[in-house]
């Protein structure tokens, strides 16, 4: 049995693909042409591949790729929630920070706040 | 998550131009963590200002960790005298809003400036008496 899922997209797929069969059924059923009816050369097939699939295809992946362009070169950015990733980071630091918060005495008598978000 | 830099080129130089303004306005050396405090996280602050060494009692210290969304404000003994715990928690409130909204770099540069804002100049001798 197939994921309810699978078969849903199944079933779409084929009710679209049959709906649009029978509305072009008329088109598809003759081969006379109408007045003024000037087709020319046929495509191949590997032309109505390049012209129907590949095209679109090579545009939704140029669109899609200008799309994403700018955050990927702007990399990932803090999000709350998200969780964080990065390295510390340490302004106006100690120098070398590992050693120095190791061997510190934490700070008495100071003030301060806290808060969170 | 993916790995990366915490800040970016430009985000880096507005956190460290903050620290430099307040140097220069208020004489308030600032010192900035951001990253994970572990266990407690006062306590996890208090040690990193302690590890400031000499300079401490006169720094403030602003641990940000942005994965437990908690920041903390710590002020040296000394500086304490000028910088209020009331200042503190105003500045730690202008940089939550900003966190909130996502924006960790704004944030800090934001409520390091509110820090150098309500420090009072220190007080010198002989020069504000006629």
């Amino acid at each position: 049995m197939l994921p309810v899922t699978l078969r849903r997209l199944l079933a779409s797929t084929v009710c679209t693909a049959g709906l649009v069969l029978a509305t072009a059924a008329p088109a598809l059923a003759t081969n006379k042409t109408d007045d003024g009816d000037d087709p020319g050369p046929g495509l191949s097939v590997i032309e109505t591949l390049l012209w129907f699939v590949v095209l679109p295809a090579g545009l939704f992946v140029v669109i899609a790729i200008l799309a994403t362009l700018p955050s990927m070169s702007r990399g990932p950015r803090y999000r709350p929630g998200l969780g964080w990733w990065a390295a510390p980071v340490w302004f106006n630091g100690p120098d070398d920070a590992d050693s120095a918060v190791r061997t510190a005495t934490a700070t008495t008598g100071g003030g301060g706040a806290s808060a969170r978000w | 998550m993916p790995a990366g830099e915490a800040f970016s080129e430009r985000q880096q130089q507005d956190v460290v131009r903050a620290i430099r303004l307040a140097q220069q306005q208020s004489q308030l050396p600032v010192s900035v963590y951001v990253g994970t405090l572990e266990g407690d996280s006062r306590a996890t602050a208090l040690q990193l200002h302690g590890a400031l060494g000499d300079d401490a009692p006169q720094t403030v210290l602003v641990a940000v960790d942005p994965g437990a969304r908690r920041v903390e404000v710590v002020t040296g003994s000394e500086v304490r005298r000028r910088l209020d715990d009331r200042a503190a928690g105003l500045a730690a409130m202008t940089m939550t809003s900003a966190f909130q909204a996502g924006d960790l770099s704004g944030g800090i540069a934001s409520g390091v400036l509110a820090l150098a804002e309500h420090a009072h100049a220190p007080r010198s001798l002989h020069t504000d008496t006629p």
